[in-house]
């Protein structure tokens, strides 16, 4: 045994030396303002991806949900009431690097995210027989929670990004009731839109 | 969507003032001839008139007419410096218009009793049309009139009034119309003149009194409005406006009326005037509202007042203040640049309300149109840019609200609201309260219609008791708990209300709480002491109060329905004594009670189930029974029906039949039958019995039915009746024989064509000789025979009658089997002797025979024409006893087809008319032949049958059997003296004229697989012959030849079934033409095959096969054919015969041979 401890754990102890053996464990790691609760998946881009692509493929039905629970003149004046000219919409670049477009769409979901909370939050006043139109709202609205965590993820583990400034849209709670279903009209009309370019460019 | 529009906007009609009551607003700018006072450039009482009190010359005190030319200026002494009387001006100054004060002040009381009439809550201010002015209001009707006379100076004429008219003036008379009569002539003043100077002298003394007095005790009061602010409200539509009013020196508070105007868009283009009353206190700021019918934000508004001391404490004539300037409400300002606005935004209306849309363009070029639920609405121009649309009695559509938008046609400018209707709130229905325990009132009303709309809540429901002044807020939509503090108070008045954002409802009950008393459900219900007849209730209530006593009501209901009801009165404990009960009957007793003092409400009920005890049944069976005879003793079977419930009184256990022989002495035979039955039989002997059933339950058994029965089963012998059915059923009467019975019974059966047919028997009374026989079961068609027994003293039955019937006769559904028999060429005959006539659906009355044949056209004597439902004709006779069973057909022709039908007949109508059957009459010597034929047939058949039993003898004397030469005596003697290789004879000695060479296919196909290629199957598909006679010149080429056996020669080879064929290809003649052309060559060939056939089979089993050859067309042996048979060729010669081996004759040729051939045999191969 004490051959064993004399010679075989001194080399173990070479074998596995690395910087640092030895020294204290930091309480907090060495980058603490980018640490993530639970270790990130390590597919995360192909999970992000498809995350993406879900929402891509359920952005139009959403769309067309909530136009027509609006009633007319929506259905049939899209262009006029529900024109994806949202003016503070955070923008997006698909030919940046990797880490740019993540930042970019890290603030676009959170963005979207604050807005669909609105929606939601509207249309349950205003619709509150819309349920399939809720049911839509509430599923794109956790896959988006997902995605932001995703996305927050990969920045926090690849890019050492630990915060993101972020804006938000404006609050309808104020608005009359018309102008909060346009606002809602025109914020789906841009996620539609965007959200096909961003799952493109993932 | 019943959005009905109206776009004439009456602006006097959009005005709810929100504090206070007003009066009636007046109409603007009605111009007055005069005020009954000299006004001031605006309109205030002017100078010395309003300064000194004496304002108005008080023509109804004074009843005088000024004419002085001084007198104005004497008042204009007593004016404030620089307040003199303005002169001829004062008429042209436009005064405020008067109201008429009966409308002013009946107009809110009014409107009040018409919202109580209406049954409507009454807003706390009172929205008034703008008051119409009457006849009585007009100011020249009873004001004082100022009257400018140019050049004469002021003059103030004043026509007094005296309550309830106009006094005459004395100082000015009258304008005299044309034709009336003045009192004074004129030309005559001097006596006037004097009156009038002492008059005038008079009323100045007094005058200067009254008017030291007032300047004494009155201060003037110049209640302007001041510091009027107005404010918008956008959502709910108001104008607040706030304003003060000083300098209320003297008083503490004073009434004040406010007018107010408001215009629109311009100052000029007033569109409300309104008064509004109230009472100002020192230094108040006082507030009102309006509220306009169109969104504020669509036009500016214009608002100034003006006030008027209207308090008791203040003597009459009161004065209008001047107007405050007037203050602009814009809401414009504040909406941005955007192209187009559209308001009221998110409106809330009741159902059945008005609402006015706006929008306003900034570009007046633009071309908008707006819509509502897909309809385009039309508005009216209110302005350059500002159009309004009134939507009237707006219906509820939906409760997510209605999208009104307007688009600019040129631009991509949508702007839209959304209307939210909310249904209609309405007074709570059925409202009540009431206790169960004098301590909580509980009080419930129909909510009726659901008023909730998105963001905005349903109604709620608050309790108002005025007595006690307490008010709750209720939890539930429908119902609320009062808490009953004490017992002090007695009397309650509560106020329910209904509210939401619009408005509210209520409704009043008042109630003394000792008639609202609803008892609580009894409890603890109990039966006791049940017996069959009397069963014993009890039950518990909850005590109400000391002293209350409850009304209970105690209900026995047997089978769903109430049977008895009784009344309780009872403080805690209930008992009752149910009596008069069925035994074995199930019962339910249920209790309910009620205040007895002040009825108001059942309580709940409580209820028990109960079953009375059994007695014994009370009723003797209904016994009946059936005589027959069996092997020769008289078996009879009771029927008995089962008790009601009624009468049995409980569960039957069982039937007891004891039987007592009469003729003998004997004992007392008890036959026990079981409940379930219902009916037993009985073997008796030709003896009288009497027969005793009872029917035992657990508590007894039930009276006796006796019946006695006889051997002798009576007269049957009785013919029967026919009777006729009904609707009703069978009317059955019958005639009496002895006089001495003691009743009858009527039996039938109810399926008699069933077996057991259902027995059904009827007792009647002694003296009834008729009756009606009905049952469930009868149906039409069925046959019914019915026995009318009468009933002797000795209980014994004797059948008095026979009856069948009919319910309802139905045609035959079917014809009779008929046989037709005697066929002659002439005749023949129909029977249908198994066709029974009773089990049919009617009464047989008889036959109709049918007969048709294409050959006769005309019918028979006995037969007339008919037409079938085909529309073909034929002949019908008609046969009219249904007994008769056969009918002869007659005068038919020979060798003819016809067609008959028998078919029965009833009352009701024939069988069918559809199945004919064919009958062909023979030909009239078709006998002679059959006397002929039949015997020539019987010969031959004789004659065959001999030969085949002289089959032998035939045979030995029409073709003999041909010797065998091997069996030939020659042939022995030659054996055994000769050569013992001596054969019959050598091939030499006969020379074959034809060798066949046949082929085997079946071993050639084998063989040749290893065989040399030039015998391919083209080779061997056709045979071919050596020809070795000159003799068959004939035949020219190859073709099939059939050989035949004969099989007297070998029986083996005859079991064999086959023949060697040898073919011999047609191409084998000319490379072997010399060895096969002469008879040695082709013995070798055969001889040498025959050799290597011999070495194949067992030389023990080797026989002969003598094989004659015969041309012709067909084979007999299908194995001598080839696989591929070639074409056949004819051949007719004769062949030789040749004996073979039968080893040879089936097997296929050698391998090597590759043809076979028939020759002559070697001798050594023939001899064993």
């Amino acid at each position: 045994m004490k051959v064993l401890a004399a010679g075989v754990v001194p080399l173990l102890l070479v074998l596995h030396w690395k910087h640092g053996a030895g020294s204290p464990l930091p309480i907090t790691p060495v980058n603490a303002t980018c640490a993530t609760r639970h270790p990130c998946h390590s597919n995360l881009m192909n999970q992000i991806r498809n995350q993406l692509l879900q929402l891509n493929s359920s952005a139009n039905a959403l769309f067309i949900l909530y136009y027509t629970a609006q009633g007319e003149p929506f259905p049939n004046n899209l262009d006029k009431l529900c024109s994806p000219n949202v003016t503070d919409f955070p923008p997006f670049h698909a030919n940046g690097t990797e880490k740019a477009r993540l930042v970019e769409l890290y603030r676009i979901i959170a963005y979207l995210g604050a807005s669909l909370g609105n929606i939601t939050r509207d249309q349950k006043v205003l619709n509150p027989n819309a349920l399939s139109l809720h049911s839509k709202l509430n599923a794109t609205a956790d896959v988006m929670r997902g995605l932001l965590s995703n996305v927050l993820c990969r920045l926090c583990s690849k890019y050492h990004v630990a915060h993101v400034d972020v804006a938000y849209g404006p609050d309808t709670s104020g608005k009359d009731v018309f102008q909060k279903k346009k606002l809602g009209c025109q914020l789906l009309g841009k996620y539609k839109q965007v959200i096909a370019m961003v799952a493109q460019a993932f | 969507m019943s959005f009905a529009q109206t776009f004439s906007f009456g602006e006097s009609r959009d005005s709810v003032s929100r504090f206070g009551t007003t009066s009636c607003p007046a109409r603007p700018h009605r111009p007055p001839r005069s005020l009954g006072c000299p006004l001031g450039p605006a309109g205030w009482p002017a100078g010395a008139a309003a300064r000194t009190g004496a304002r108005c010359p008080a023509g109804r005190v004074f009843g005088f007419h000024f004419s002085f030319p001084g007198l104005a200026h004497f008042l204009s002494h007593r004016t404030a410096p620089g307040r003199g009387v303005q002169g001829p001006h004062l008429s042209r100054v436009p005064p405020a218009f008067p109201v008429d004060p009966k409308e002013a002040n009946s107009c809110g009381s009014r409107r009040a009793k018409r919202a109580q009439r209406d049954g409507k809550l009454q807003k706390s201010s009172a929205l008034c049309p703008p008051p119409r002015l009457s006849r009585n209001s007009r100011p020249w009707a009873r004001a004082p009139q100022l009257i400018h006379s140019p050049g004469a100076g002021p003059a103030l004429h004043v026509h007094t009034r005296v309550r309830g008219g106009l006094a005459p003036a004395a100082a000015a008379p009258p304008k005299s119309r044309p034709g009336s009569r003045s009192p004074l002539p004129a030309g005559k003043p001097e006596p006037m003149a004097l009156f009038a100077v002492f008059q005038t002298s008079f009323l100045l003394a007094l005058l200067s009194l009254r008017a030291y007095q007032s300047e004494v005790l009155v201060e003037p009061l110049p209640l302007t409005p001041e510091s009027l602010n107005v404010s918008i409200d956008s959502a709910h539509q108001y104008l607040n406006l706030q304003w003060s009013v000083h300098s209320l020196a003297y008083y503490q508070e004073l009434k004040m009326l406010f007018q107010i105007q408001i215009s629109r868009m311009k100052t000029s283009n007033v569109i409300w005037v309104g008064n509004y009353s109230t009472v100002v206190k020192r230094d108040p700021v006082l507030h009102w509202s309006w509220k306009s019918e169109l969104p504020l934000e669509c036009a500016t508004h214009f608002v100034r007042m003006r006030s008027r001391v209207d308090d008791a404490k203040i003597p009459e004539p009161r004065f209008w203040s001047n107007w405050s300037s007037w203050k602009e409400a814009d809401a414009q300002k504040s909406l941005g640049r955007d192209p187009l606005f559209l308001f009221p935004k998110d409106k809330l209306v009741e159902e059945g309300s008005n609402v006015t849309i706006c929008y306003m363009s900034r570009n007046q070029q633009d071309n908008i149109s707006c819509y509502l639920e897909g309809q385009q609405i039309h508005g009216e121009q209110l302005d350059s840019n500002v159009s309004a649309f009134k939507l009237n009695k707006v219906s509820f559509i939906r409760k997510t609200g209605t999208n009104i938008f307007c688009k600019v046609d040129q631009k991509d400018v949508i702007k839209g609201i959304v209307l939210f209707v909310s249904k209609v709130l309405e007074e709570p229905k059925d409202f009540s309260c009431e206790t169960q325990d004098f301590k909580t009132l509980t009080c419930t009303w129909d909510p009726g219609t659901d008023t909730s709309l998105p963001k905005r809540s349903s109604q709620s429901y608050t309790l108002f008791e005025s007595f006690s002044g307490k008010k709750i807020l209720c939890e539930h939509k429908n119902s609320c708990n009062w808490q009953v503090d004490s017992d002090s108070q007695e009397m309650y008045n509560f106020t329910l209300v209904a509210e939401n954002a619009l408005g509210n409802r209520s409704v009043s009950v008042l109630f003394s709480l000792t008639h609202r008393v609803h008892p609580k459900t009894p409890y603890n219900l109990f039966l006791k002491n049940v017996s069959g007849t009397k069963a014993t209730v009890t039950w518990k209530v909850h005590p109400i109060g000391n002293y209350s006593t409850l009304l209970c009501q105690l209900d026995l209901l047997g089978e769903g329905n109430v049977i008895q009801q009784h009344n309780v009165s009872i403080k805690e404990n209930g008992e009752y004594l149910l009596s008069e009960l069925e035994p074995d009957t199930e019962y339910m007793a249920r209790v309910r009670c009620a205040d007895a003092n002040h009825f108001w409400k059942w309580s709940g009920s409580i209820s028990q189930k109960f079953i009375t005890a059994e007695a014994a049944p009370s009723e003797a069976l209904d016994v009946w029974r059936n005589v027959k005879s069996v092997s020769g003793r008289p078996t009879v079977t009771l029927f008995w029906k089962p008790l009601s419930k009624l009468h049995a009184n409980g569960k039957i256990l069982s039937y007891n039949v004891t039987v007592e022989n009469l003729d003998r002495l004997s004992g007392l035979e008890v036959h026990s039958v079981p409940a379930t039955a219902n009916g037993t039989e009985l073997t008796l002997d030709q003896d009288s019995y009497q027969i005793h059933v009872t029917a035992l339950n657990s508590a007894g058994p039930s009276p006796a039915s006796v019946i006695v029965v006889s051997g002798d089963p009576g007269n049957e012998e009785v013919e029967e009746e026919r009777v006729n059915g009904t609707e009703d059923g069978f009317s059955v009467s019958w005639k009496p024989q002895s006089g001495k019975a003691i009743g009858y019974v009527v039996e039938w059966c109810d399926h008699p064509q069933d077996l057991p047919c259902d027995l059904q028997w009827k007792n009647l009374s002694s003296n009834t000789t008729s009756t009606v026989i009905s049952s469930g079961a009868f149906r039409p068609g069925v046959r019914y025979n019915f026995r009318i027994y009468e009933i002797s003293t000795e209980r014994m039955a004797y059948l008095l009658e026979k009856k069948a019937g009919y319910l309802k006769e139905l045609a035959p559904s079917d014809n009779p089997q008929v046989v037709v028999s005697n066929l002659t060429s002439h005749s023949f005959t129909l029977s249908w002797k198994d066709y029974s006539t009773d089990s049919q659906p009617g009464f047989i009355q008889g036959y109709y025979v049918y007969l048709r044949s294409k050959a006769e056209k005309e019918c028979h004597p006995g037969f007339k024409k008919a037409t079938l439902p085909d529309k073909s004709a034929c002949c019908q006779h008609r046969i009219d006893n249904p007994e008769q069973k056969t009918f002869v057909m007659e005068n038919l022709q020979p060798e003819s087809v016809y067609e008959f039908l028998v078919t029965p007949y009833t009352s009701a109508g024939s069988g069918p008319l559809d199945a004919f059957t064919k009958v062909t009459t023979p030909d009239e010597y078709s006998h002679i032949l059959i006397r002929i034929i039949l015997p020539m047939i019987v010969c031959v058949l004789l004659i065959m049958i001999t030969c085949y039993l002289k089959s032998q003898w035939m045979k030995e004397k029409c073709y003999p059997d041909i010797p065998d030469p091997y069996k030939s005596n020659v042939l022995s003697l030659i054996k055994s003296k000769e050569n013992p290789h001596l054969t019959i004879m050598n091939v030499s000695d006969c020379v074959p004229d034809a060798i066949e060479v046949i082929h085997k296919p079946e071993g050639s196909k084998i063989q040749f697989l290893g065989a040399s290629k030039s015998l391919t199957e083209t080779e061997f598909t056709k045979p071919a012959y050596l020809y070795l006679l000159p003799a068959e010149k004939n035949y020219s080429g190859p073709g099939p030849c059939i050989c035949f056996e004969n099989l007297t020669y070998n029986e083996a080879a005859a079991d064999s079934g086959s023949c060697g064929h040898f073919p011999v290809t047609p191409e084998a003649l000319p490379g072997q033409p010399g060895p096969l052309t002469s008879p040695e060559n082709l013995l070798k060939a055969l001889e040498k095959n025959y050799m290597n056939s011999l070495g194949e089979t067992a030389a023990g089993e080797a026989s002969l096969n003598y094989v004659s050859q015969l041309a012709s067309q067909m084979s007999g042996d299908k194995d001598s054919l080839p696989a591929n048979p070639p074409e056949p060729v004819l051949c007719s010669e004769y062949k030789m015969q040749m004996a073979i081996p039968l080893g040879l004759a089936s097997p296929p040729p050698a391998e090597n041979s590759g043809l076979s051939s028939t020759t002559p045999l070697d001798q050594s191969e023939h001899y064993r």
